[in-house]
């Protein structure tokens, strides 16, 4: 039998609606996995927080249009992805930057791509981002 | 207790001494729960926040703190956070806004 942590390496893809009062069950759904993966307490407190940021960055920047949540783990790394339709993206909005200066104090590394009008975030818990 | 707003996710009474005391998760959602208890016109100055039972907090609570801290310093006063807990402290050090703040108490 398969040991929980190898569960869950293929990614866990959760497709939701751009609704604040979300933001508490994709930090459970996260945290849950997270578990799962067997990521230490402290790892699974910065998962919490990168999960409710990519999210607050989506929603509030977002056209109000679906939000893809992708949780994956692979080599030490907890990976959370988020995407949405964007209009457009100023990274240096003073929101933002708020939310960047917080994704930059729990992650390992965060990128955000803006490619064909979406918007994706990229965040790494305990390890860093490919490319 | 005088008052309260409630959210599924988060709730804020405010205490006999004036206090906005919080329940809950301060994030996207309850951020805004919390912006109308300080707004309230009949606000006191200090502003107190007992955060004894807030173990989340996210840039979205934060920048509803820092509102305040704003509103506070706009009439020469302040923003008292007590019983901050580590989750708290932690996002106000990774964002370095402790000195925003008067630290009343601080809890493990």
């Amino acid at each position: 039998m398969p040991e929980l942590a190898q569960l869950v390496v293929a990614p866990v893809e959760i497709r939701v609606p751009a609704v604040a009062e979300l933001s508490r069950v994709l930090r459970l759904a996260a945290s849950g996995v997270a578990s799962l993966a067997q990521r230490t307490v402290d790892d699974i407190e910065d998962i919490k927080i990168a999960v409710s940021e990519v999210l607050l960055a989506l929603i509030e920047h977002g056209v109000g249009g679906p939000i893809v949540i992708t949780l994956s783990f692979a080599d030490e790394t907890f990976l959370i992805t988020g995407r949405t339709e964007v209009v457009s993206f100023d990274i240096d909005h003073p929101d933002l930057v708020l939310c960047r200066t917080v994704l930059a104090g729990v992650c390992a590394d965060h990128t955000i791509n803006l490619t064909d009008g979406y918007v994706e975030i990229v965040a790494a818990i305990g390890g860093g981002v490919d490319g | 207790m005088t008052d309260s707003v409630n959210d599924d996710a988060l709730s804020v009474t405010i205490s006999d001494d004036g206090a906005i005391v919080v329940h809950g998760d301060i994030d996207i959602a309850g951020g805004p729960v919390l912006e109308a208890a300080i707004v309230r016109p009949e606000q006191i100055f200090p502003i107190v926040i007992d955060l004894e039972d807030v173990f989340f907090i996210d840039s979205s609570g934060l920048r509803s703190l820092l509102s305040a801290s704003r509103r506070a310093k706009a009439s020469d006063s302040h923003v008292a956070l007590r019983s901050v807990g580590p989750e708290v402290a932690r996002l106000l050090e990774i964002t370095g806004t402790t000195g925003q703040f008067v630290i009343e108490t601080s809890r493990a």
